[in-house]
């Protein structure tokens, strides 16, 4: 397996004019050269390799979509290479845009008033793609989705779900290398979510398209991811397998109980007895995040049964979307 | 190969019209009544001006030449400023600057369906009518076809001005006004609302200079022309062609050289 994306070292700075307040103030606007520089993406360096799915993780305005624009060739890094599959994207736009498909979760690249099948046609000779493997990938998306229903149905008259069904499959139509899928689940319902993974999951593996995910559903990148990248205000935090990450927050587990009375005065109490912990209590239950490092967790339940009567309790592993909020809130030490 | 990357965009173009029966309806039904209005209002000029012939033009020569500058204003008129600014507000622009397929060139062939449809389903029939109407007041003959060399021209000098004019919303943002603003000047200056034989001296004589008289001015004076000098066609089509080069070359650096600037700063 090669390397089909190499990232060294890529910062992209924006100038953006400063605002300033009130009628008088935009007034003034008008004339202002009072820039400043906002550093959207601060020294990444990442590589991709051919048949990849990577998760593109970070809280909004991280600096996800610019690394994303900037591997389509639409934004020019302002320092630092980019290679994708050997093109660099900016000066090589067009070149670039045959390896590459992408999906924006929130528009859609089809031809709003024209059935689904007139899309595809389009798209088969903006690609150049040939009429045999055309048909091929029409026969491969048959066995994976029930398009058939969609097929002739104008894109204005499809609802969210298919419509993003249908545009990850204009995504990949060209069989294109690399495909980039930004927030491709974003306002689905569950049934739906589970489909696009599926077809997502089978089209990388089957064509062995490298997919780069960005999405603030830990769902999907469970389903689909077995490495991730973190960015947040520019910088890369996190750049490695899931499991390892895991590994980072392993120690940690929840333990949630219930007591009798005001569940908030009892978080606080409790506090104040287990200083090493961090307590938290919503309408049900009090969690105490245990660092198993310092103490088993069986030991500090087995302590507060002495005290206090638990009515139930749970136990919880880590989930990836606490780690991810961890490393969010916290950054990785 | 190459062509028929464009020709089925054409094809959409015109299965996309062919969805929307109604607006095709609206809009001969508004053109009725645009040049109901033309009608009265050109009449009420001549009839106050006390004479036969104004500006070298008589009362039908005039609404001959407005019922058929409507009808090329319903065939070359485009929304692709709307489009552009659109495209660039919702961020779709993106997309599309992600395809194999320059987005000048994107843009023209999406309209190259409805520049079908309008023509045989608007132009055509008011050509027909008027001609018929007016027992050959519109000369059949060799003309037809420098006429269709100077349609070509103008659709592609009206599609360079609107590129240009859409181009500008990358840096302005908003799109309303830049488009009205062209809208007033295009149609004012090109003769498309007012022949440019009623202008007064100093401005019509400016006003050839202008690209704008290309678009309409153009192929109608050679369109109703029976017998004109081969020194005037030169002229004419000669303009044309200046203005069809010099609007691409200008359209397409501007556009450039403005992507470069999104390239570098973000949109």
């Amino acid at each position: 397996m090669g390397k089909i994306i190499e990232i060294k070292n890529v910062t992209k700075e924006f100038k953006v004019l400063n605002r300033r307040e009130g009628l008088k103030g935009s007034l003034k606007d008008l004339f202002s050269r009072d820039y400043k520089i906002v550093r959207a993406v601060d020294n990444v360096t990442m590589s991709i390799e051919q048949g990849e799915i990577v998760g593109y993780l970070g809280p909004n305005g991280a600096g996800k979509s610019t690394t994303i624009k900037m591997m389509t060739g639409v934004l020019e890094p302002t320092s630092g290479e980019i290679l994708v599959d050997g093109n660099i994207p900016y000066k090589n736009r067009a070149k670039n845009a045959e390896n590459i498909g992408v999906v924006f979760g929130q528009r859609s690249q089809l031809w709003w008033a024209l059935p689904l099948i007139e899309s595809f046609k389009l798209l088969r000779d903006i690609y150049q793609i040939p009429q045999e493997n055309y048909e091929q990938m029409l026969e491969l998306y048959k066995s994976l989705v029930d398009i058939e229903p969609i097929l002739h149905k104008p894109v204005r008259q499809m609802s969210l779900g298919q419509r993003t069904l249908s545009d990850i499959l204009a995504a990949f139509l060209h069989d294109p290398k690399i495909v980039f899928l930004d927030e491709p689940t974003i306002g689905l319902d569950v049934s739906m979510k589970a489909k696009i993974r599926t077809l997502i999951h089978e089209l990388n593996r089957r064509r062995n398209t490298t997919v780069i995910l960005t999405t603030h559903d830990m769902g999907d990148v469970d389903a689909l991811c077995r490495r991730i990248v973190i960015i947040d205000k520019g910088k890369m935090l996190y750049n490695n397998d899931i499991e390892h990450l895991k590994g980072f927050f392993g120690s940690y587990r929840t333990l949630k109980i219930r007591l009798d009375g005001d569940l908030e005065q009892w978080a606080q109490q409790l506090a104040q007895e287990l200083p090493d912990f961090s307590v938290s209590a919503d309408d049900e239950w009090i969690s105490v995040l245990v660092d198993e490092e310092k103490a088993k967790v069986i030991d500090v339940l087995a302590g507060l049964q002495k005290k206090y009567r638990i009515r139930d309790m749970q136990l919880e592993e880590i989930s990836t979307e606490e780690v991810i909020k961890k490393i969010y809130e916290e950054g990785v030490q | 190969m190459k062509l028929k990357k464009y020709l089925s965009f054409t094809r959409a173009g015109i299965i996309e019209e062919m969805q929307f029966r109604a607006s095709f309806i609206i809009m001969v039904v508004g053109n009725l009544l645009y040049l109901i209005i033309v009608y009265f209002l050109w009449k009420a000029i001549y009839a106050s001006s006390g004479s036969e012939v104004v500006n070298g033009m008589t009362f039908e020569d005039t609404l001959i030449y407005l019922v058929l500058a409507t009808a090329l204003f319903n065939f070359l008129d485009l929304y692709v400023v709307w489009q552009i600014g659109r495209d660039i507000q919702s961020g779709k622009i993106v997309l599309d600057l992600c395809k194999p397929i320059e987005y000048r060139k994107y843009i023209f062939w999406s309209y190259s369906g409805s520049f079908v449809t309008h023509f045989f389903l608007t132009f055509l029939p008011t050509f027909i009518v008027v001609s018929a109407v007016t027992h050959g007041a519109i000369p059949l003959g060799i003309n037809l076809l420098f006429f269709m060399f100077s349609v070509v021209m103008a659709i592609s000098i009206n599609y360079s001005i609107d590129f240009f004019v859409g181009t500008i919303c990358l840096y302005t943002q908003s799109i309303w006004g830049i488009n009205i603003m062209k809208q007033v000047i295009v149609l004012l200056l090109s003769g498309a609302t007012i022949p440019l034989a009623f202008f007064p001296e100093p401005l019509k004589s400016i006003m050839y200079y202008l690209p704008f008289q290309s678009i309409y001015n153009a192929p109608l004076s050679i369109l109703l022309d029976g017998d004109p000098s081969v020194e005037t066609l030169l002229t004419t089509l000669g303009t044309q062609l200046f203005w069809t080069v010099a609007m691409l070359v200008i359209s397409k650096l501007f556009w450039k050289a403005s992507v470069k600037q999104i390239t570098v700063n973000g949109g």
